[in-house]
């Protein structure tokens, strides 16, 4: 197994991960956005690197426009009453299309550094091409080499002079110690004070929409960075590919919790980044071995969510035991 | 002791002199024609009497997965199959140093794949199953030289079908036909919006969208119900829908990309081989005069005479 590969997996995973825990567990407002904003992240910025946009700017810009989709998830909670899951829901449906829109189609491919496009599409003669009067069905027509030096380079190619596991992990802990550092200000307290009770911050002097707002629009600035980093990793953005990006990550902010329990803030928002390594890795070991011991590739889904049920059940057993050795000294 | 060394050393050298293939099949999602595909590829692989190992992943449609099954593959196989446009772009985005060779890539150029169609240097090559749309097209306009509007139906999130109705627009502006788009995301959808446009189709044109494909059964009705005459470029959706069709067995696109397996197998490399489209061949010509006959359609007697397969009359 390829563990490097499977932990930077793990890492952008991560940032999406850290995203649902400020909006589930930081400002407590249940949001399916990320599922539609993570797309929108990798679609908007592999749509900016073909405009030359430095990848830096494309990643955080990925990220900006996602976290705005967040922020109109807030606004339809709170100006229009409807409940945070359901607003999300109906910007997340929104997104689709929005998402196929940015990327003039459902598929898009990072720039690629080729000197001369040709159109070639030739399909053999077909034998009801003669009664159709179709004289030949080949036809090549050249496509103007495209400007190349516009085109922003994935960094994560080869040569590109960056290491993608040094990369990831840069990205990873600016983007957690700048999370945990804004969480500590005046202004990151009263966030969490909003999480913790909805209306007493009010007493406080503090306005509750926007706190929300500002919650809903980190959540959604994670995952839509995880989404760009995503795409330029993998090489491309598809418009299917935010599917279940919100319970996977709910899944390994649970697992993170379950590895380091719930404590002080610091350790806190370390669980979704251990949990979305953690995670990665059973997935991988689950396609290793779910194989060979007789699974169908159509089980994986069950493999996986079993193996997390087992790992969580293990992790219970182990602190009950310890527990009762506890009470019985 | 002896004995068992030397028995290991044998049998070391044994498996290093007839080294097994290793060939790792990525696919992105469950799906009838994506399986006969891999299907086709396994028999070509099994029948051909090499010693061929070959493990299978499937994504289960997420792209995450696809990604880490590359990343798998990657160093546990020789030889990587991609079966359709998600998972073949994240193999040839993590593998660099091993033959990628993809499969069900409609357009493999906008995909990032391949920069043209032929040789090209590098490690992936493959076949697109590309259907022939001009022949599609002027095929409709021959069987139905009255008909104004054509509907083609897909779904919007789907690369390659977005290219094919792109396609069908091209050509059927050329020959005065107007095609207006009926896209859905679920079966639901389409429906509701074939239902929606109705009265102003007059023949519809059904390509190897992966959705249509799985609601064929349910687009057959509506459209007999309607009296819309359909035409497939899917043998598999003709047989449920259309009057007229003409496409390939998805198995046959899995047999040609097992062939390519085999030639890199026996020494070729990826870059001595040239990428294509489904060979012409494959393509099966499919006529159900049962349907022609319900909605008053005559079908001339020389297509009648080059059908593949003819159902009732």
């Amino acid at each position: 197994m390829d563990l490097i590969g499977i932990i930077e997996q793990g890492l952008i995973a991560s940032l999406a991960a850290i995203g649902v825990f400020i909006s589930f567990r930081v400002v407590d407002l249940p949001d399916l956005t990320p599922d539609g904003s993570y797309v929108l992240g990798g679609a908007a910025s592999i749509s900016l690197m073909y405009l030359g946009l430095p990848w830096i700017l494309c990643l955080i810009c990925g990220g900006i426009f996602a976290g705005l989709f967040g922020i109109l998830t807030a606004l339809i909670h709170n100006k229009l009453g409807v409940n945070s899951l359901l607003a999300s829901i109906l910007i997340m449906t929104m997104l689709y299309s929005i998402n196929i829109r940015v990327m003039n189609g459902p598929n898009i491919s990072v720039p690629k550094e080729v000197s001369a496009m040709e159109e070639a599409r030739y399909t053999e003669k077909t034998k009801l091409d003669d009664l159709l009067g179709i004289k030949s069905n080949t036809q090549v027509s050249e496509i103007e080499a495209p400007t190349q030096s516009k085109k922003t380079l994935s960094p994560f190619i080869e040569n590109s002079g960056y290491n993608s596991t040094i990369l990831i992990s840069v990205i990873v802990i600016i983007a957690l110690f700048s999370t945990i550092i804004f969480l500590r200000t005046e202004f990151g307290i009263a966030l969490r004070g909003y999480g913790g009770n909805k209306e007493g911050i009010k007493n406080l002097g503090i306005n509750p929409e926007l706190m929300s707002l500002v919650g809903l629009f980190l959540g959604n600035f994670y995952a839509g960075l995880a989404g760009s980093l995503f795409s330029m990793y993998g090489g491309f953005a598809d418009v299917n590919m935010g599917q279940g990006v919100v319970v996977t990550s709910l899944a390994a902010v649970i697992l993170g919790e379950i590895i380091f329990g719930r404590f002080q803030l610091f350790y806190n928002m370390l669980c979704p980044v251990i949990g979305a390594v953690v995670y990665q890795i059973l997935l991988a070991l689950a396609m290793r071995y779910g194989y060979t011991i007789g699974f169908q590739s159509s089980d994986m889904k069950l493999v996986t969510s079993l193996f997390i049920i087992i790992v969580i059940g293990l992790r219970r057993v182990e602190i009950k035991k310890w527990l009762n050795l506890k009470t019985s000294e | 002791m002896k004995r068992l060394v030397l028995t290991l050393l044998l049998v070391s050298l044994f498996t290093l002199t007839f080294a097994v293939v290793k060939v790792g099949i990525t696919q992105i999602v469950e799906h009838p024609a994506l399986n006969k595909i891999y299907e086709g590829i396994v028999d070509v692989l099994n029948s051909s009497g090499l010693d061929v190992e070959i493990e299978y992943q499937n994504a289960q449609n997420v792209f995450q997965n696809a990604i880490a099954i590359a990343k798998k593959l990657k160093t546990d196989v020789d030889i990587i199959v991609a079966i359709a446009t998600p998972s073949a772009q994240a193999a040839a985005t993590e593998i660099k140093d091993k033959p990628v060779v993809f499969s069900a890539v409609t357009d493999p150029i906008s995909a990032g794949l391949i920069p043209k169609f032929g040789k090209n240097s590098g490690n992936v090559v493959g076949i697109s199953d590309m259907v022939p749309v001009e022949t599609h097209v002027k095929l409709i306009k021959t069987i139905f030289p009255n008909a104004k509007n054509l509907a083609v139906l897909y779904n919007p999130g789907e690369a390659n079908s977005v290219f094919i109705a792109q396609e069908t627009k091209k050509y059927g502006s050329q020959i005065g036909l107007n095609v207006i788009e009926i896209t859905g995301t679920s079966a639901n959808e389409l429906v509701t919006s074939l239902h929606a446009n109705a009265n102003r189709i007059d023949v519809a044109y059904l390509s190897t969208d992966n959705l249509v494909a799985s609601s064929a059964e349910i687009l057959g009705q509506v459209f007999e119900k309607l009296g819309i005459p359909v035409v497939a470029g899917d043998i598999d959706i003709a047989r449920n829908t259309a009057v007229l069709g003409f496409g390939f067995d998805y198995y046959q696109a899995g047999v040609e990309t097992g062939q390519i397996v085999l030639e890199i197998i026996n020494g070729k490399k990826p870059s001595e081989i040239e990428s294509r489209i489904v060979s012409a061949e494959a393509l099966t010509f499919y006529i159900n005069l049962d349907r022609a006959k319900k909605l008053n359609i005559t079908i001339p007697q020389e297509f009648l005479e080059i059908a593949d397969e003819i159902v009732g009359g």
